[in-house]
């Protein structure tokens, strides 16, 4: 009875593995080889053939795009992103738990960004960010906080600022939708006790609302990097990674190598470094779940 | 004169009590109010921008000092769009593509994640968790060439069937795990019940279970929507013609073209948001929903 209901569930779920086979898994294999390959465009496709690790040396030891310039902008691009998308997404968070007329029509029109390409995000904030014709250079001007107008993505002093900004633009209605969940799963009583003990709003804040969704904002975090790490869409759309190497991260390393340079070996070499790190993450992220249905974390 | 000052605040000390607390309690709610205003400028600045700059006329999108309100509105930038590209085709694909495989996605997803919710042995059903898990965390530009140069091969490359296959398989994992978190607030008694009753398990399934978690599919409908029409990537490299791009390839292509102005680019830009704009104001609901109920991607 049980081996007959087993079968019967895994034959359910087979037209989904076999098209997660055909679409993820086998590319992914595939994917895996090329990279140990000299594939490239623009060499004879039938000279094709197996190089050892040729294509990571070429990656890390590249004199323009250098190795590690990209990792550093990598770093800052996931966590300066993540630091102001989850400050920026509590506090709106918290703006909201507290019901309010119109606070359906508020969310929806505050949430928005979530449905948004990350393409068009990027294209819109390009023109934003417009040296001669933005409208930041013209807000910053009548405030009179600069004096000329910045070439904010030709300029490599301001370029990974104005992709970060975008970004988290982009990513506070997520960490909003999520920690405010969080927040309203929280029991009252907690809150009136904590009255009772005196605790004023930032007592109650640190102490009992911060404690209780730990889980929430750990696995929010570590599930954001992941997703940032291998989103290139805006820098893609606003500076292409440059000037020069300013904004290159690895995903954006690995989307030209593949479309500007038709350098399918050394862009699909990127990519193993980019799942390696990744497959790093979610065994972390793994681990803390497993604490949190436990109850530890 | 402080003495006289000190005695003249404690005669009245709940007088002064209530003022304090007033004015305390006051000040939060301007302050809320003021950040919650903040927060209303900065979400809507961009598309605010966006929106005036694809109504403005071609001289005035490029005048200094900028204007906040263009002098005369038009539409000349829309009419341009349609008319020096296809963009009605480019529109149509994308709806066609998005709507077909998030339908797929759905209805595979009704079967797996059904299944992935029943599972008795926790064993089994953290395995295929996991292998659901993992296709999530592997960048989609990874999959990109092998496709692409496989396709190729057999000719099945450029093709709009192609791509909503591909997409179809893209959202799959997600769907299923969502699905599977909703599958199980379903009681196994009520498909017990219906099996009872003389029903087969599909039928069960189909008339019993699935209308208890419709909200839920909804929730998978559009996020499969919304991530299908803004991909950009995979269509980019697949879609070489110009009577099978859709909506993100156009907008790529008038980047390098020449000849197409910012008016014209936020015009497509508009356009592009209007239909996910609107399944996220139809359904905001219920992608809540989804995207706390252990979803992955965002």
């Amino acid at each position: 009875m049980r081996d007959k209901n087993t079968g019967f569930l895994i034959a359910l779920m087979l037209p989904a593995f076999l098209l997660l086979g055909l679409v993820i898994f086998f590319p992914i294999i595939k994917g895996s080889i090329i990279a140990f390959q000299n594939y490239n465009l623009n060499n004879d496709l039938s000279m094709v053939h197996f190089n050892g690790l040729e294509n990571f040396k070429a990656i890390v030891t590249d004199t323009n795009f250098k190795f590690w310039q990209i990792i550093v902008n990598t770093l800052i691009w996931i966590y300066v992103s993540l630091f102001f998308q989850f400050v920026l997404g509590l506090i709106l968070a918290l703006l909201l738990r507290q019901p309010f007329r119109g606070r359906g029509i508020y969310s929806g029109l505050v949430f928005y960004p979530w449905a948004l390409s990350g393409f068009a995000i990027g294209l819109i904030w390009a023109w934003m960010f417009n040296g001669q014709f933005g409208i930041v250079n013209d807000l910053l001007m009548k405030l009179h906080l600069i004096h000329q107008n910045i070439g904010f993505l030709s300029d490599p002093k301001y370029a990974m600022m104005s992709v970060i900004i975008a970004n988290i633009w982009y990513g506070v209605p997520f960490f909003a939708i999520m920690l405010l969940a969080g927040l309203q799963s929280i029991p009252k009583e907690l809150f009136e006790v904590a009255e009772i003990d005196g605790a004023n709003s930032v007592k109650k804040l640190f102490f009992v609302t911060l404690p209780y969704i730990k889980a929430t904002i750990v696995s929010t975090i570590l599930l954001r990097t992941i997703w940032i790490m291998n989103f290139p869409e805006i820098i893609y759309a606003m500076t292409g990674g440059g000037p020069g190497n300013a904004t290159n991260i690895l995903a954006t390393q690995m989307i030209n190598k593949l479309m500007k340079f038709y350098d399918y070996g050394q862009g699909s070499a990127v990519g193993v470094m980019i799942m390696v790190i990744l497959f790093f993450f979610a065994t972390v992220y793994l681990k803390v779940s497993e604490a949190k249905e436990e109850g530890i974390a | 004169m402080n003495k006289i000052t000190h005695n003249s605040l404690t005669l009245k000390p709940e007088c002064d009590g209530r003022t304090v607390f007033f004015s305390k309690k006051a000040a939060f709610t301007v302050m809320r109010i003021f950040l919650l205003a903040l927060f209303l400028a900065a979400a809507l600045l961009p598309l605010y921008w966006i929106i005036v700059t694809s109504l403005k006329g071609g001289r005035e999108i490029y005048t200094y000092p900028i204007r906040y309100w263009p002098k005369s509105l038009t539409f000349e930038n829309y009419a341009y769009l349609f008319k020096i590209s296809n963009f009605k085709v480019y529109f149509r694909n994308s709806v066609l593509v998005s709507l077909l495989a998030s339908l797929g996605a759905l209805l595979i997803s009704m079967l797996s994640g059904y299944a992935l919710s029943r599972f008795r042995a926790k064993r089994t059903r953290i395995s295929f968790l996991l292998a659901m898990y993992f296709t999530q965390i592997i960048p989609t530009y990874m999959i990109m060439t092998p496709l692409y140069t496989f396709l190729a091969k057999l000719g099945l490359s450029d093709n709009l069937l192609t791509l909503m296959v591909i997409y179809t398989g893209m959202m799959v994992a997600f769907s299923t795990i969502m699905g599977s978190s909703f599958f199980a607030l379903v009681p196994v008694s009520v498909e017990e019940a219906a099996l009872i009753d003389g029903c087969n398990r599909i039928q069960a399934l189909f008339q019993i279970v699935v209308p208890l978690v419709l909200p839920g599919l909804a929730a998978i409908f559009s996020f499969s929507f919304v991530n299908t029409w803004n991909e950009l990537f995979l269509a980019v490299m697949l879609m070489n013609s110009d009577q099978n791009m859709t909506v993100p390839v156009a907008l790529n292509s008038f980047i390098s073209k020449a000849g197409v102005s910012w008016g014209v680019l936020s015009a497509g830009i508009v356009v592009s948001l209007l239909p996910t704009l609107i399944v996220f104001a139809v359904a905001q609901k219920y992608i809540v929903i989804g995207l706390t109920e252990g979803a992955v991607k965002g």
